[in-house]
């Protein structure tokens, strides 16, 4: 046994064998389920984060552009004089001590003014989020049925099969995935069981002629390789 | 006739022929200002159905852009909505709708701190901004308009939504264990330093703390603020600090302080003597600034040149930069109604131009700066739409203030009823 730092060269060599070289086995199949899957997800992540974009950048433009602020600051200064107006008892305030109140409310609404964008957004966003979890549950449910579907027919028809009854044949919805497996499948059972009818024929037809039946037999059977055969 | 039964006859025809309200437009010479200040009713009221949200229904703080929403303004539309279906200004069931609709967000959606909303709120989620205080004062504003609309609807659902909002405030929270009420509290630093210790817009306050049906304030409360005197021009009132017109105003816009006494004052004569001393005030700058004249009056909180301030007469701090606020003359108009009524007159003859639009008269203009503001402000658009409306009407608001039930039981724990009537306007 070669060890090497990974492992025994036998298990490395069986990991090559393993590991795929081609990523695009059936490239119709493959491209189809990235169309599925990938295409819905990229849309509905691109839209929701445009959405997103748009909304929080609108808001801080908006809540930070001239006229705002220009508003804001006059605001800001009329409340300081509403509250020196009413609360002042020795007249008129320091007017430095005023510009600190004014920029003290400025501060103050622009924390508001970032919650407000914060809670907008999270609300918006909420509701985004549970679409697309519904759209993922909504699209793996379908996918995924897509596939089952197939793989439960196989499962039970193989099951006959095993059971001898070769008359079974597969016939998927128009939606359904491996539609080209089940026609090889399909094929593949049709061939057997013309095979066994016609060993059957043989048998029914030739019971008189013994020798024949057997070289009519084992002609049929020469097409097929079993593991009797070595 | 007996003669002393002639003698009281006289007087009582010669009195209501002299009473400012309503009897003084029949003259033929007044028809003119009586349809100018139904005119200016009118507009000052648009204010409320234009700026307010149409999905909450609250009220821009001021008509310019970015302004948040004011729950003083809103208490002002909802009072002032109520006035303008009953005029057909609007139709009744828009106005109904939107009393509804205000009523039902402040109770579900406006942020508030134990029935104290907050001060500015954004005008669409209700929730609150620019780091405002839960506001004493603008929620009485707020309550007392509500409670206006819901006299206007009465066994309605608007009038037991009104009582709920009154009902949920916790007057005795903003005591904080003091016997002054406090201006305001906020979540990051608690109660304000500030509390309504002296006499001015707070009577409103006051009144509906005491009458509150489910968390009442005692009577030690009323008695606790001081009631300081001062004299100018020989006309002594119980002031203001800031000696701003608007302090003498906003409760009266709601209670008719006409026949209460408060241990030896009247609120409505003291307000008419702070009206006229802040005229004279103003009239005594005359030289001084281009803007006053004897019609040409009214010191009280507004824009500026240089920003808002509480312009204001003597006594009181008495600010004046030659800055005129129209809203202070009208908003006197029931205690002064022969000097507003002027004042009116000559704001809109002259300068109507520039100080007049859609909403009425504009907040303020300053002469020697040739400054002309160009916005409306809500509580002072309010104020103008109600006291018109007591001073054309009636005094209908009043009737329907007094009528009731906490205002009647404010009243009487502060022993305010007067003894003997007196004329109103004499």
């Amino acid at each position: 046994m070669v060890l090497t730092p990974f492992g025994d060269w036998h298990s490395i060599s069986s990991m090559n064998i393993n590991r795929r070289r081609h990523f695009f086995i059936n490239k119709p199949l493959q491209l189809r389920f990235m169309l599925y899957v990938t295409l819905p997800l990229i849309v509905i992540t691109c839209v929701m984060m445009f959405g997103l974009y748009i909304g929080i950048w609108g808001s801080m433009l908006e809540a930070f552009s001239n006229e705002k602020l220009r508003n804001d600051l006059l605001t800001a200064s009329r409340l300081t004089e509403y509250e020196q107006a009413r609360q002042t008892v020795s007249g008129n305030e320091d007017s430095a001590l005023s510009f600190f109140k004014q920029a003290e409310k400025l501060s103050q609404r622009q924390r508001e003014v970032f919650k407000e964008i914060l809670d907008s957004s999270n609300k918006t966003l909420l509701p985004k989020f549970f679409l697309l979890l519904f759209f993922i549950a909504w699209g793996s449910v379908f996918i995924s049925h897509k596939v089952a579907g197939p793989f439960y027919r196989f499962d039970k028809s193989l099951e006959d099969i095993q059971n001898g009854d070769l008359r079974v044949r597969i016939h998927l919805r128009k939606a359904d995935e491996g539609k080209t497996i089940a026609k090889r499948f399909n094929d593949s059972v049709a061939s057997i069981d013309d095979s066994f009818s016609r060993v059957k024929k043989i048998i029914r037809e030739n019971e008189a002629d013994p020798a024949k039946t057997l070289t009519l037999l084992k002609a049929e059977l020469s097409r097929f390789k079993t593991s009797a055969d070595s | 006739m007996r003669i002393p039964d002639f003698f009281r006859f006289f007087t009582a025809v010669s009195l209501c022929l002299l009473t400012p309200l309503s009897p003084l437009y029949a003259e033929p010479a007044k028809v003119k200002d009586a349809d100018l200040l139904k005119k200016i009713q009118k507009d000052s009221f648009q204010y409320f159905p234009r700026l307010s949200d149409k999905t909450t229904g609250f009220t821009r703080d001021t008509s310019r852009p970015g302004s948040p929403s004011s729950i003083a303004a809103t208490g002002f539309a909802l009072a002032a909505i109520a006035i303008g279906a009953s005029h057909q200004w609007i139709p009744a069931d828009w106005a109904e709708e939107a009393l509804h609709k205000t009523m039902k967000n402040l109770l579900t959606k406006a942020q508030h701190e134990k029935g104290f909303f907050y001060h500015f709120l954004d005008p669409k989620s209700g929730r609150r901004v620019w780091a405002s205080e839960a506001s004493s004062i603008d929620t009485a504003l707020l309550v007392a308009g509500a409670l206006v609309a819901a006299q206007y609807y009465p066994g309605s659902e608007i009038e037991r939504m009104a009582h709920d909002l009154y009902a949920r405030v916790d007057w005795k929270w903003m005591l904080n264990g003091t016997d002054l009420i406090c201006m305001g509290w906020k979540p990051e630093t608690g109660f304000l330093p500030y509390y309504w210790d002296t006499y001015n817009e707070q009577l409103i306050l006051q009144a509906l703390a005491v009458g509150s049906p489910t968390h009442p304030v005692g009577k030690d409360v009323w008695n606790a603020w001081e009631r300081r005197e001062d004299e100018f021009n020989g006309r002594k009132v119980v002031f203001a600090h800031s000696g701003s017109l608007f302090t003498y105003q906003y409760p009266h816009a709601f209670i008719d302080f006409r026949n209460l006494d408060d241990a030896g004052i009247n609120y409505f004569e003291n307000s008419r003597q702070a009206t006229l001393a802040n005229r004279e005030y103003t009239i005594g700058f005359r030289h001084l600034s281009k803007s006053y004249s004897e019609n040409s009056w009214g010191l009280s909180a507004s824009v500026g040149p240089g920003g808002y301030k509480a312009y204001g007469g003597k006594p009181g701090e008495g600010l004046q930069d030659g800055t005129i606020a129209p809203y202070a003359a009208l908003g006197s108009i029931v205690f002064t109604p022969e000097e507003s009524i002027a004042a009116a007159r000559h704001f809109y003859d002259q300068h109507s131009k520039q100080l007049y639009g859609h909403f009425g008269f504009k907040d303020a203009f300053n002469l020697d700066k040739q400054w002309w503001s160009d916005e409306y402000i809500g509580i002072d658009q309010g104020i103008i739409v109600l006291m018109l409306e007591n001073f054309l009407n009636d005094g209908i608001i009043w009737k329907k203030f007094m009528a009731l039930e906490a205002i009647k039981r404010w009243v009487e724990i502060c022993n305010l009823e007067k003894e003997t009537e007196i004329i109103p306007g004499s």
